[in-house]
């Protein structure tokens, strides 16, 4: 009897009944888990496990979560979680864009700043815990994207949720691109807001859902899409909402530092900052750090200062955090070849997976996704990869739709061509003897 | 698929097609058609999904013939020691081509009718199957489906119902071809007619996010369950 059994019998044990008839291939998913029957809370584990262990996790599922016990560059290691094994794999994961995180610079700014500062920032933004760190972030981030004025919020998810719930009230409308980060959708949630979801980035379906609201209403994109790499279409999607009398919010978690002249994202890029109300971004992505950040006017600096809950009841980012991403800010707009290297990287690698026929769906920037569109062989192929030196995650059904299951590859400007040729190669020959494109 | 051995108390459908389409629509809309004690799927916060099945019964207990059902996801029962449910729909309204159909499944499942006779023509190409439904020559909606990979399969699906006589859910097994896709090539045509009255027909998306097709198949139903009051 395998610890997967040994867990189920547990399971009959604790609660008297035989476990839940759960087939071993991959017909189910997390989706299938979401609701229980049952008026015990915990009733749920038991068929949940039942599932995990009896099926998901062998099946592939363990590829998730594996711990890198390295800085998350080129080259890691990490363990694999079937059968404990270290291994060394070429990166092609982490959101890591211009390799900020390990930049010398930043690492000695952190450094130094867990030498003054200490560990934590022990208190509330709003209380004991904002520093002068803070406030020096928050002020070259606001003249970097030109904007009066910058909130520095804990993390990224806390700050579509603090934002969100601080602006908006029952009977107002948030008006949403489908695709938006589920930080956005429980921020909206949280706010008791009507909600309504527009088909990605389809201008004709935002008007049809902006018709019949009123009073206040706010339109939410992004600027990069997480799961399919392509950008908001910003002229049109303004436009209407503009038109319609509406505020404008663009999360741009993953364009801020890559795209426009300047860094500072697909609105610029557009020349579209000024029609656009609310600009946000996060630290983790392109600075490599943690974080995140709303940049605006300083009215609406000051009203969430009052009213966004995630932020006045978490504690403030850690100082060596904060100095770190200070120093990346820095370094980040010093060094704009570190945005030109990315993107001939990205033009190199695309250009890799154009010439074997591989599907990248629409993607236009630096997340391209290498489209598998089969759900039962996606984490075969996965494991297929990670045992010939490649790390890529698997994104399956439901984070995205029933066979749209893809790899996310993410390219940073620290990549070298031979390890982006290495791991096109490795990427390509896999797929070729999977049938996933022509040999 | 051929009819197989039933066990006491269940029963069984042949079916050529059976289709179905899943649309957001407002979760508004769906609490509306719900009991209190059934909850919707939500795919999206406020969106809820109106799942527009038709079949083409070949053989039952009364013959064959067509039939349209408007469901609303809600959320299925897990229990231990019986099959997971792929899924669970609570149908608010069931329109069929035959009077004796409609009069057994009201009988057996205490579905809700529509209670004349509807005309149901199903339309096939290579990749894709049409529904069109329609009553007193009045239209009362347009599906169009498409397929992907097709596999054999046997699912298990859930569906309450609730009358003035109690709350009650059948358990049912499809065995079949199967095909379902996500690729949003389907759409969806619904007309203002008594059947759709219940809809908020502007609110119903006109693209399926989920589009099925089963084939040559068999919907075997085990015997139905009453719940008892505040079961979920």
């Amino acid at each position: 009897m395998g610890p997967e059994s040994v867990l189920t019998k547990k399971a009959e044990e604790a609660t008297g009944t035989p476990a839940t008839e759960v087939p071993s291939n991959n017909e189910y998913d997390y989706s299938n888990f979401y609701y229980s029957s049952s008026d015990d809370l915990f009733a749920i584990f038991g068929p949940y496990d039942d599932w995990w262990y009896g099926s998901a996790r062998n099946n592939g599922y363990y590829l998730f979560s594996q711990p890198m016990s390295t800085r998350p560059g080129p080259q890691i290691e990490l363990e694999e979680q079937l059968n404990h094994k270290a291994l060394q794999l070429l990166n092609l994961a982490s959101y890591n864009y211009l390799g900020l995180s390990y930049h010398p610079e930043v690492i000695a700014a952190a450094k130094a700043a867990l030498d003054h500062y200490g560990l934590g920032a022990a208190g509330s933004p709003i209380l004991s815990g904002t520093m002068d760190l803070h406030l020096t972030l928050e002020k070259e981030l606001a003249a970097f994207k030109k904007k009066e004025a910058v909130m520095v919020f804990p993390t990224g998810y806390s700050t579509n949720v603090g934002l969100l719930s601080a602006l908006l009230r029952p009977g107002d409308w948030a008006i949403m691109d489908q695709n938006v980060h589920a930080s956005i959708v429980d921020g909206v949630i949280m706010s008791k807001a009507n909600a309504r979801f527009f088909r990605h980035n389809k201008p004709e379906d935002l008007e049809k859902k902006l018709k019949g609201t009123s009073g206040k209403r706010l339109v939410i994109l992004e600027g990069v899409y997480s799961m399919d790499g392509d950008t908001a279409h910003l002229p049109e999607l303004v436009a209407i909402a503009k038109k319609a009398g509406a505020r404008v919010m663009i999360d741009e978690a993953h364009s801020t530092f890559v795209y426009g002249k300047e860094g500072r994202g697909v609105a610029e890029h557009f020349g579209l900052e000024d029609q656009i109300d609310i600009h946000v971004g996060t630290f983790s992505k392109a600075l490599g750090g943690q974080g995140g950040f709303v940049a605006g006017s300083q009215g609406l600096y000051n009203y969430l200062m009052g009213f966004a809950r995630s932020r006045v009841f978490s504690c403030a980012l850690a100082p060596a955090v904060t100095a770190g991403v200070l120093a990346a800010l820095r370094v980040a707009q010093r060094e704009p070849e570190l945005r030109t290297n990315l993107w001939k990287n990205v033009a190199h690698f695309r250009g890799l997976m154009d010439a074997a026929g591989v599907d990248v769906a629409e993607s236009t920037s630096q997340i391209i996704p290498i489209m598998i569109r089969n759900d039962r062989k996606i984490l075969g192929i996965a494991r297929k990869l990670q045992q010939a030196g490649l790390y890529l995650q698997p994104i399956i059904y439901p984070a995205v739709a029933k066979h749209r299951s893809r790899f996310r590859v993410s390219i940073s400007s620290t990549h070298t061509t031979d390890q982006l040729n290495r791991a096109a190669g490795i990427l390509v020959d896999t797929l070729r003897a999977e049938g996933v494109i022509e040999a | 698929m051929k009819p197989g051995n039933l066990k006491p108390g269940e029963v069984q459908y042949e079916f050529r097609h059976a289709i179905g389409g899943f649309f957001e629509f407002p979760t508004e809309n769906a609490r509306k058609l719900l009991p209190p004690h059934l909850h919707p799927v939500e795919p999206h916060h406020g969106q809820s999904v109106l799942s527009v099945m038709a079949f083409d019964f070949t053989g039952s207990s009364t013959g064959p013939y067509g039939e349209l059902v408007l469901s609303v996801h809600v959320a299925p029962r897990i229990e231990a020691g019986r099959p997971m449910a792929r899924a669970a729909f609570y149908p608010f309204l069931v329109g069929t081509t035959t009077r004796t159909s409609r009069e057994s499944a009201i009988k057996l499942w205490h579905l809700p009718h529509f209670m004349h006779d509807i005309d149901i023509a199903f339309t096939t190409t290579d990749h894709d199957i049409t529904v069109a439904a329609a009553h007193g020559g009045k239209p009362i909606l347009d599906m169009r489906i498409t397929d992907y990979q097709w596999e054999d399969v046997e699912h298990h699906y859930q569906a309450f119902t609730h009358d003035a006589t109690g709350s009650y859910m059948a358990s049912m097994q499809m065995n079949a071809r199967f095909s379902e896709n996500e690729e949003e090539r389907g759409s969806i045509e619904i007309h203002a007619h008594d059947f759709t009255a219940g809809l908020d027909r502007d609110g119903v998306n006109t693209t399926p996010f989920r589009e099925l097709w089963m084939r040559d198949g068999l919907q075997t139903f085990q015997p139905l369950e009453t719940l008892t009051p505040g079961a979920r």
